[in-house]
């Protein structure tokens, strides 16, 4: 039995000074010696019953990845990751692991759990930095005919990338269909760079290139070509187009300048660089006095994006302190960079002066003892109320999915517009079957990428029962 | 991957004509439609109307207003590429037999679509009037641009009165209502215009359907920059839109947000760029 240390070997960041002024990464993750030192924390719980491995969607064998690290095999342990996952270099960098592997690690019951995320991160960067993937990847290549069917994956996203690199590697011929300019979906658009870098996003599309992934940019299912064409030219179609709509909240002066969706506003700063304006051509305008409505990831995100574009910003968030569902080191990081956070405050009127946002009036809210079904408390409205100054407000309170994909198409959906998935990813329609967001409305990254792998077993399965019939 | 320009020529001292090989798009598009582009890795997404989209080919006209517009006149020509080319983004019209179809026009993109929709129109049985207006008779397009040939009744119009009717396509349709019977009128170009189009035809109960130009990033439904309140509810402009019902519009909002939400930028890189092109003699 391993001596327990309570305390986990932390990870270098780089200082708030210094990342502030940037969109660089801001975590530096764990070299050689400090991984396999957090390696050794791990209690190494048996596979048929740690309780990690469970509270990972996908179910990585989390302690056979450890125990890699700890006799410095980082070659095996990506392969036992890559049994599950993978795109470890991205979900080591997003998962919300304290809601998942680490939330259940026995480790954390009475100290701090293992640092199973940054391990894993870990695992990825180094085995990229020294080669290591490519040998893995030589021996999947072998296996890459292409001869087995043609599969048609709509969406470059997580599920949808995760749901290609599956199937290529069984062997079949996949194109994905992506509608803007650039794949990657949320990672490309949403998160940004100081969370996760381009270059860790590019080098997950070259390895899929490597297998012989083909992505057409620029095509829009259901309006450069419909799901009925697809089918025509395919054996089977994947829908993983995400939760691409922003919520806007119905309240008087929501057509007023500078009120941005979260998704406008990411996707100018982190897709079309607008940070680097004039230099890059897409402008962006913010003011001095930013704020966030919501307190997710990507309340988060905008956040600190507004930050580092110089100004000063106010988290607003409807529910108390404990009930914020951004991940923990994000929330940690916004505070250490000086975002401020007002809580049980509902937004209910934008004010407004020659077209322009000036103020934010809020309902102040108190929390009730009941619970919602998400497990978060209820609130109520008190009827006192407080006006807060914003020349820049952007709404961060989630998203639906984008009805482009479902309309006109017999694709069966639920009333939040989400699709109508079978218990195999398949939808009404026979052959097409979907995954991420896009039937889950808004989840996780790892989430979109288990969705994607059972979804290519199950299109597995499809067309062979369809070919022997 | 990149996609050809395949001719580019001038309309007016304002205005220009490009034609891009986008068989994708082409094979798609129908009228009300539109498209985006890129220039190049570092460029802006450019919403843009469809003048014509045949043969793998979408032609359109453009203003040079802006760092990008200004920037695909002077440095692209035909043999260059696009960096980008997607669409078609937006929900078309409904084509039918109407009776008598209006199309009525004063700014670039306006004239595009007034070309295209009667272009359609008239293919499905519909008398087709077309009213276009131009500042002066230096910046009418040439013939085979105008709408005239896709028109059973034709109206040129310019400001000054250099050309044709003197005013503009208001005025038009002032008289028009009032003489004939016009089943539904269509309408593209300056916003302006099209609130005042709006509120001339409401009395008389002529269903009118307006081009409600945005700022936009995507183009399709991910954003909500090009949101406009229409009937009172929010709704996207390149995903509901972009031809809207010109009635129920609240066209105050639409005005402000197109032309002020990122107006010092948009000054800034189009002074930017033009010192470069003076710097380098092309102008």
């Amino acid at each position: 039995m391993p001596k327990l240390i309570k305390e986990r070997v932390s990870t270098p960041e780089r200082p708030v000074e210094e990342r502030t002024k940037d969109f660089g990464e801001v975590n530096l993750g764990y070299t050689f010696e400090l991984a396999v030192k957090e390696a050794e924390r791990c209690l190494q719980c048996p596979e048929n019953y740690a309780p990690c491995i469970k509270g990972c969607p996908v179910h990585i064998n989390i302690p056979g990845f450890i125990a890699k690290i700890k006799e410095g095999d980082i070659e095996s342990a990506l392969r036992i990751i890559w049994n599950d996952n993978t795109l470890p270099a991205i979900t080591g960098r997003v998962c919300p692991q304290e809601d998942q592997c680490e939330g259940a690690c026995v480790v954390g019951k009475v100290g701090q759990a293992v640092n199973i995320g940054k391990l894993e991160r870990f695992v990825a960067d180094y085995a990229r930095k020294h080669g290591i993937e490519e040998e893995l990847l030589c021996e999947f290549e072998e296996k890459c005919s292409g001869a087995l069917g043609n599969v048609a994956v709509v969406g470059a996203g997580p599920a949808g990338l995760t749901c290609a690199g599956e199937l290529a590697k069984m062997g079949y011929s996949v194109t994905i269909y992506e509608a803007l300019h650039k794949p990657g979906g949320v990672l490309i658009y949403g998160i940004p760079e100081f969370r996760l870098p381009k270059e860790i996003l590019n080098h997950e599309l070259a390895k899929l290139n490597r297998l012989g992934v083909r992505i057409l940019t620029d095509h829009v299912v259901g309006k450069t070509v419909t799901i009925e064409e697809l089918l025509e030219e395919y054996d089977a179609v994947f829908i993983g187009t995400g939760a691409g709509t922003p919520k806007l909240l119905n309240i008087p002066g929501i057509l007023l300048d500078r009120i941005y969706s979260a998704n406008e506003f990411l996707t100018r700063i982190n897709l079309m660089k607008a940070y680097a304006f004039p230099n890059y051509d897409t402008p962006i305008a913010i003011g001095k006095r930013v704020v966030v409505i919501g307190a997710g990831n990507t309340a988060m995100d905008a956040a600190r994006s507004a930050l580092r574009l110089g100004a000063e910003v106010i988290i607003a968030y409807r529910r108390g302190e404990e009930d914020v569902s951004a991940r923990e080191e994000e929330v940690v990081h916004a505070k250490e960079e000086g975002v401020k956070f007002m809580y049980f405050v509902q937004p209910v009127k934008f004010l407004g002066e020659n077209g322009k946002v000036k103020a934010v009036r809020f309902e102040k809210m108190e929390p009730l003892e009941e619970k919602d079904h998400k497990g978060k408390r209820k609130i109520r409205p008190t009827g006192e109320y407080v006006t807060v100054e914003a020349d820049t407000v952007i709404i961060a309170i989630g998203l639906e999915p984008n009805k482009i994909i479902s309309d006109g198409t017999g694709l069966k959906t639920n009333p939040d517009g989400t699709l109508v998935v079978d218990e195999n990813l398949m939808t009404s329609i026979p052959g097409v079957f979907a995954g991420g967001d896009a039937i889950r409305g808004e989840a996780t990254v790892i989430l979109a990428m288990g969705d994607g792998k059972r979804a290519a077993k199950a299109i597995d399965e499809y067309i062979r029962t369809k070919m022997s019939s | 991957m990149g996609y050809l320009i395949t001719a580019k020529e001038d309309l007016s001292p304002i205005d220009y004509f490009v034609e891009v090989e986008a068989p994708h798009v082409a094979s798609a598009w129908k009228p009300g439609q539109f498209v985006v582009f890129i220039l190049h890795e570092k460029g802006e997404r450019v919403p843009m109307s469809v003048y014509k989209a045949e043969n793998g080919k979408i032609g359109m006209f453009i203003r040079k207003l802006g760092k990008t517009s200004l920037q695909l006149y002077y440095e692209y020509n035909p043999g260059d590429e696009l960096w980008s080319f997607v669409g078609p983004l937006g929900k078309p019209i409904k084509l039918k037999h109407y009776g008598r179809v209006a199309f009525v026009s004063d700014a670039v993109c306006g004239q595009a679509e007034n070309y295209a929709t009667l272009k359609a129109m008239r293919e499905k049985g519909n008398y087709t009037i077309s009213v276009q207006t131009f500042e002066d008779k230096e910046r009418v397009y040439p013939m085979r641009f105008l709408a005239k040939e896709v028109a059973d009744e034709y109206y040129l119009t310019t400001l000054d009165g250099s050309v044709g009717i003197k005013g503009h396509y208001l005025d038009v349709v002032t008289e028009l209502i009032k003489k004939d019977k016009v089943d539904v009128i269509f309408a593209g170009g300056k916003l302006g215009s099209l609130a005042k189009l709006a509120e001339l035809t409401k009395p008389y109960g002529i269903p009118t359907y307006a081009t409600v130009r945005q700022i936009m990033v995507d183009g399709t439904g991910m954003c909500g920059s090009c949101r406009v309140l229409y009937d009172g509810k929010v709704k996207f402009a390149c995903r509901d839109g972009p031809v809207f019902d010109a009635h129920k519009i609240d066209w105050v909002d639409a005005i402000r947000r197109n032309s002020e939400r990122f107006k010092e930028q948009e000054k800034l890189a189009k002074e930017r760029y033009l010192e470069y092109l003076r710097t380098k003699g092309v102008i």
